[in-house]
């Protein structure tokens, strides 16, 4: 087992290369520039040329790329342009909130998806099948700012019971700390445990199928165990690929949620440092972002071995 | 008011709002307490007010920093931290300033402290504020109290550049021992009503009543302000009406009408400085050739965008200047739209047939929107708009390399019309504000006048002629002043409307709900 995860993060090389490189090469090529975009009502040119000399933004695109890698190798990210501090601490201070919603939003879906989901195989084509299929087509369907939207009038301005926007931490305020991401993690959530409903279902009634569930029931088993011990344990695999997909979307790409309930998290980080062209910046949050999915697929992979011994 | 809006309709919303509003200043004693909490749309980006270049700063730099002069309800000058000014010649500037005021860190505020602050907005390298300051060449402490401002030559704007950021005094004691924290940490540094206490970034900015304030009229009366920023204006909105903030910066026009039918907000119309417009490119065809250029102004029908895109969240332009400014010439119109005129523009360009051009915008609801409205209007006209979207920064350097036809230019506005106009439409290579590459001598000499002569009456007649020069040669299309709207809880009192949008919350009190 050690020898593939150090095989397959040998692997990543690579594609932390190229994904910085691609991410570089974009970024200087968008037109825009980021001290202008800092100071557009200035016209002062000469501050604005020794601010960009001093940031060597003036140098060739090759030369910088190679500066930026040769400070990362030393571990060195460099600093945001906007704000001058370093990218980690820039990154730092967003990724606690990300966590926190991904971990919460993982939670919710995965408390609705599993009953729902076992629930509609089991149940097929009966009326629990018939509300599993129909709100996981509303899940897919729903757009997450208009399912945010919804639930801020809902739960915010109506009913006054959760706070609208805005993020405490729950480490330093438990109860203030949930109810601040509470509403954020049901829209992401929600979504997230439709998709995962109608995997499991469909990977269950594929196993429901299979010879040996019928020998189980042969043997006697009660349907409750076949269902926990035969059926469910073989059709998560595909349910933990999605899963380990999602993780990686939620940490880094829960942009929309996070503007909407102003969350200060990664996600928004990175788009606000698109618009102010913060190279820097942004070549450090998609490169710490690359990372997360590489680990989330590594984990994924790991899994795989531990729900099916065949796979190892 | 909603419906409808003449202009006399606007200048009298400009003057009911220098009153207090009438919900805004309930005949109760000012109470002292609470926390205002402020939504605004994005987080700010340094607490330095001479290396700041982002409004949203301002906002919270009115509070904590003092200037030396200060603008009142009409963008007429009073005394800041300048008790009083003299203007011996046109090239000189003396301030009397005020006794007795302390920064936040207990420092007292003094001639040669602010003439330390000046000498640092002008050569420290990250400052922002030199082209601000350009025209001053040296600053003398004449006592304790008095400082004197030499300039270069005679700048009739620069008082008014002194009610902001370029004026304002931080204490030379911070800057000295921990000035690159400044820009993270304003601890201290100011003399204004409130002292900063904390930043969280990208979650809040915390400031404090300053009790030893110097000036015993008023407030301060709040206890503390809190700004939160809140990127999504719907989610804003909503957080003003359930009571998770009690003021928030600005109402988009598309929910000024909802806002003001609800009983738990209320609206203040403010006038603002600003000018929504479009930059032409004369350096390039097709908008190189003037008849091409009038040809597009006659085709547009200013107030039917003003009605339709900004549903009268703002009054038709006649030009650079708002009807806020004391230079405003209300006898000069908007340029009527005027289709056969158009037609007539276009033959004599030698393209009766029409033409087409690509318009830049940015990528938002209200531009897109006005946009789609400007190429029905056009295709009337036989004009043929592409419109080209793209985001701030792209615009910007499209703008500055003046790789555009024609190119929205939206401008916040500054109290004396130089800002609005010089840095615009004066001749000026390289880099600057005159995207359009405007240069023509008789424009250049009077923009120049405007700066020489000081009183007000001949500069208003200047800016007139400048203004009537700029709807024959276009170097810009203007198309509306907005108003920007700010909405506040009932509970908020006392707040006072100043035209340059800043809220600043000294006299603000919280009524006990």
């Amino acid at each position: 087992m050690a020898q593939v995860v150090l095989k397959r993060l040998l692997a990543t090389i690579p594609v932390l290369l190229l994904v910085t490189a691609g991410v570089f090469a974009l970024l200087h090529l968008t037109p825009g520039d980021p001290i202008d975009a800092m100071m557009a009502e200035s016209v002062d040119a000469t501050v604005k040329e020794s601010l960009r000399r001093e940031l060597g933004l003036d140098r060739p695109l090759p030369v910088q790329y190679a500066a930026w890698m040769a400070r990362l190798l030393r571990g060195d990210l460099g600093r945001s342009i906007r704000n001058g501090e370093p990218v980690v601490d820039n990154v730092g201070r967003r990724i606690r909130p990300s966590l926190q919603l991904a971990a919460m939003a993982m939670t919710v879906s995965l408390l609705i998806a599993f009953p729902l989901g076992i629930v509609s195989a089991v149940r097929r084509n009966r009326a629990p099948d018939r509300v599993g299929t129909t709100f996981a087509l509303f899940g897919i369907c729903m757009p997450n700012f208009l399912l945010a939207l919804l639930l801020i009038f809902l739960f915010g301005v109506t009913l006054r019971w959760l706070p609208i926007s805005g993020y405490t931490d729950p480490l330093e305020d438990l109860v203030d700390g949930l109810r601040s991401l509470a509403l954020p993690a049901i829209t992401l959530g929600l979504a997230l445990a439709a998709v995962v409903t109608r995997t499991l279902r469909s990977s269950m009634l594929e196993t429901l199928a299979e010879d040996y569930v019928r020998t189980a029931r042969a043997k006697g088993l009660s349907e409750a165990r076949v269902v926990r011990r035969h059926v469910l344990r073989n059709a998560l695999i595909p349910v933990v690929t999605v899963l380990g997909l999602q993780l990686g979307t939620l940490v880094g790409g829960a942009v929309i949620t996070e503007y909407v309930f102003a969350l200060p998290g990664v996600g928004r980080l990175v788009v606000d440092a698109v618009f102010a062209r913060d190279y820097p910046l942004v070549q450090g949050v998609v490169l710490l972002i690359a990372l997360a999915f590489i680990v989330c697929n590594l984990v994924v992979d790991v899994l795989y071995g531990w729900i099916d011994p065949r796979i190892r | 008011m909603i419906s409808r809006m003449s202009r006399r309709g606007f200048l009298q919303l400009c003057a009911a709002a220098s009153a207090l509003h009438p919900s805004l200043a309930r005949a109760q004693a000012p109470r002292k307490g609470g926390t205002l909490r402020v939504g605004f749309y994005i987080e700010a980006a340094t607490m330095d007010p001479h290396l700041s270049g982002s409004k949203i700063d301002r906002q919270i730099y009115h509070n904590i920093y003092e200037p030396l002069v200060t603008l009142d309800v009409k963008l007429g000058i009073k005394p800041g931290l300048a008790e009083s000014w003299q203007q011996p010649d046109p090239k000189t500037l003396v301030f009397k300033l005020r006794q007795g005021v302390k920064f936040h860190d207990g420092t007292d505020f003094t001639a040669e402290a602010a003439k330390f602050n000046f000498v640092r907005m002008k050569t420290e390298t990250k400052s922002v504020r030199k082209g601000e300051l350009a025209n001053v060449d040296s600053v003398d402490v004449v006592d304790p109290f008095t400082l004197r401002l030499n300039l270069k030559k005679p700048d009739a704007a620069l008082l008014a550049t002194l009610t902001d950021r370029a004026g304002m005094m931080v204490s030379p004691k911070v800057v000295q021992e921990r000035g690159g924290e400044l820009e993270r940490n304003a601890r201290g540094a100011g003399t204004g009503p409130f002292e900063f206490v904390e930043w969280v970034k990208d979650d809040h900015i915390l400031l404090k009543r300053n009790d030893g304030y110097w000036s015993r009229q008023g407030g301060p009366y709040l206890d503390r302000v809190r700004y939160r920023p809140i990127p999504d204006d719907t989610v804003k909105l909503q957080s003003l009406q359930a009571g998770e903030i009690d003021v928030m910066d600005y109402v988009q026009p598309r929910d000024v009408a909802a806002v003001k039918a609800d009983k738990n907000v209320v609206v203040l119309d403010v006038p603002s400085l600003a000018d929504f417009a479009y930059q032409l490119n004369h350096t390039r065809p097709p908008f190189s050739v003037k008849a091409l250029r009038q040809a597009v102004a006659y085709g547009l029908d200013l107030e039917q965008i003003v009605k339709g895109v900004w549903l009268n969240v703002g009054v038709p332009a006649n030009g650079p200047i708002p009807p806020t400014s004391w230079a405003y010439d209300k006898s000069i119109p908007f340029i009527k739209r005027d289709l056969a005129r158009a037609k007539a523009k276009l033959g004599e360009a030698g393209k009766p047939g029409g033409f087409s051009f690509t318009m830049t915008t940015n990528n938002l609801p209200i531009n897109v929107q006005e946009a789609e409205v400007m190429q029905a209007q056009l295709a009337e006209a036989g004009i043929s708009m592409k419109i080209k979207l793209v985001d701030g920064a792209t615009l910007i350097s499209e703008g500055n390399a003046k790789s555009f036809e024609m190119i929205s230019y939206q401008w916040s506005g500054r109290p004396d019309p130089d800002g609005n106009v010089y840095q615009f439409f004066k001749t000026s290579p390289g880099t600057s504000l005159n995207w359009s590459g405007i240069s023509n001598a008789q424009l250049d000499a009077l923009l120049d006048r405007t700066r020489e002569v000081s009183s007000p009456a001949e500069r208003k007649k200047l800016y007139s002629e400048v203004t009537k020069i700029l709807q024959d040669e276009l170097p810009m299309v203007f198309i509306v002043h907005p108003i920007e709207p700010k909405a506040f809880s009932p509970r908020v009192q006392g707040y006072e409307a100043i035209p340059d949008g800043m809220m600043r919350f000294k006299d603000v009190w919280l009524r006990s709900s």
